[in-house]
């Protein structure tokens, strides 16, 4: 099984004697290398069941491993590691230890649904990398990726006003990923965006850093939504069987 | 002018959060053209933001609520049948909320509470049709309606037609494309194309017209984003396009900085113009730079435009 052997091929199951002798004949160097065998113990039977029961991964059990979303992905073309096939594989047969390998990228998905539209099964593999990452904070394997966190900023914009203001949505994010807003490439990029900018247009970026625009009416959606967002991130963590202490630190951190 | 299909000569118009933002020479020059075609722009009362491409990740049900409460105010506070949206983000979401309430009772229940909890109508599938800005301009007035209005031609310009992600993908939320002669592509998508040759323009045979510009994460991951920029920004180039006519704040934005941001963090220059078409087709159409926003974009065409007796 072609699948089963590209994770055990990795730079640390092989092993190479620099200097071997056997029985007269030198094998030293990478005549001597040699796969070390593997037994894998450490089955998780709930990873797929967990996955399934978070936004965009209710499909997962429909793959029957043809490749194509890998083949189309955007990410995969920049980054060969960064492969949706393979970690469905690892997700159906529980190999979690092997999952959490890739734990830092799964995030990356660009969400530009070639693999949605490549799919001969409609997994919705790009629901499903999405669900991976939530899996894979939720569970305390990695801290909030970027992404989370900007999605999170976003949605807690619109919630609390119904619209996006993105001087704010930028700043917040910055803020909250510790990052600065005085980099050179957004330095340059206001540089050039103020040299051609009418004085009105200028007041009018200005005004809405201070004031946020609102939507007209908006708050009693806003609490229905918050009502919502709250009934179901319970739920998710009931689904991953973490306890009511997890869910608090977890809010905490949010 | 042409005959053209009345139904979309007044639509209900949908600007969303990006257009009153970075995009927005996107909405000037729309509005501008609209104006100049003899279009009517009724604007949403009261919209709210689609939910773009981050809620969805933090639930996909709040994201098809948002949308449709756009499309309920359109139908039952407005009584419009046409939502044109130019964004693509907002566009796809429309429809992606079209395709869901159609097709699954989860999410019609969901919809429909949280719609009663915040008080206003429910919407229900079917009440309104979706359209994009590139189908309202087709369909509405045509090729040769558009050419009859062209008086500085595009003659001469290489332009390179992007349209990204949203526009074509998921296949299933857009079921009038694929459909036959006529009807849109979301392999090789054409609209746009057929707009800016009937202004006048030369398209060039451009690979990447629906790859990614990494927008999602043009902020959370920038290193990828910038390489998938710099990777449409040198295909345009190679295709001998002097221009990328964009229909997608988004990816027009992304664009914009990430051709900043090659430059500054990768050393990599580019000097291919960025533009919405409705700026092309302003132009095309007469109207002064400024009347299309092209002091409001980040790159500067300026010296370009005048270089070909569009400014």
């Amino acid at each position: 099984m072609p699948i089963h052997e590209e994770s055990l091929i990795r730079p640390e199951n092989l092993t190479t004697q620099e200097n071997l002798v056997i029985d007269g004949i030198d094998v030293s160097g990478h005549w001597s290398t040699f796969i070390e065998s593997r037994v894998i113990t450490d089955y998780n039977e709930d990873i797929q069941d967990e996955i399934a029961a978070l936004p965009g991964g209710e499909l997962i059990h429909r793959c029957w491993q043809c490749g194509s979303c890998t083949n189309s992905c955007t990410v995969n073309e920049v980054n060969p590691e960064f492969n949706p096939r393979h970690w469905i594989y690892l997700i159906r047969t529980g190999m979690e230890s092997e999952l959490i390998r890739d734990k830092d990228i799964i995030w990356q998905c660009v969400s530009c649904n070639k693999c949605t539209y490549a799919c001969p099964r409609d997994v919705f593999p790009e629901g499903v990398m999405k669900a991976t990452a939530h899996w894979l904070h939720m569970k305390g394997h990695t801290p909030k990726s970027p992404s989370t966190i900007f999605d999170e900023v976003f949605t807690e914009q619109v919630v609390a006003t119904g619209k996006i203001e993105e001087g704010r949505t930028l700043r917040r994010f910055l803020q909250r990923t510790g990052q600065s807003l005085f980099q050179g490439w957004i330095i340059a990029m206001t540089k050039l965006m103020v040299r051609h900018l009418p004085v009105g247009m200028l007041t009018r970026m200005g005004l809405s850093a201070v004031v946020a625009p609102r939507t007209r009416g908006w708050s009693q959606a806003g609490k229905a939504l918050q009502n919502y967002i709250d009934e179901r991130e319970a739920e998710h963590h009931q689904a991953l069987n973490l306890t009511a202490g997890a869910v608090a630190t977890e809010r905490e951190e949010g | 002018m042409s005959a053209g299909n009345s139904k979309y000569k007044k639509v209900a118009y949908y600007p969303g959060c990006a257009l009153e933002g970075t995009a927005h020479a996107y909405n000037r020059s729309t509005k501008a053209v609209g104006k100049k075609l003899g279009l009517d722009l009724v604007e949403v009362k009261d919209w709210n933001c689609c939910g773009a491409m981050e809620v969805k990740n933090v639930d996909p049900k709040i994201q098809t609520y948002l949308s449709s409460r756009v499309m309920s105010i359109a139908a039952n506070e407005m009584d419009m049948d046409v939502v044109m949206s130019p964004c693509n983000g907002c566009y796809h979401n429309l429809k992606k909320a079209e395709y869901e309430l159609a097709n699954d009772q989860d999410t019609v229940d969901v919809v429909g509470q949280l719609s009663k909890d915040a008080g206003h109508a429910n919407y229900e599938a079917g009440q309104v049709e979706t359209i994009h800005a590139l189908d309202w301009i087709k369909e509405a007035i045509g090729e040769e309606g558009l050419a009859a209005q062209v008086k500085n031609s595009l003659s001469g310009i290489k332009i390179a037609n992007y349209y990204g992600c949203m526009y074509t993908r998921p296949r299933h939320i857009f079921p009038e494309k694929d459909a036959g002669p006529g009807s849109e592509s979301t392999l090789k998508p054409h609209f746009m194309d057929d707009l800016l040759a009937a202004a006048g323009a030369e398209n060039v045979e451009f690979p990447l017209k629906t790859a990614c510009c990494g927008g999602a994460h043009t902020l959370s991951d920038s290193d990828m984003s910038t390489r998938l920029v710099l990777n449409i920004l040198r295909a345009a180039e190679a295709s001998g396009a002097e221009v990328i006519a964009t229909e997608c704040p988004t990816c027009h934005t992304g664009l914009e900085m990430h051709q900043v941001r090659a430059e500054e963090v990768l050393g990599e220059k580019t000097n291919v113009k960025i533009l919405y078409f409705t700026q092309l087709l302003g132009l095309a159409m007469g109207l002064k730079p400024r009347k299309v926003g092209i002091q409001e974009n980040i790159s500067d065409s300026m010296e370009f435009l005048k270089e070909r007796g569009l400014a």
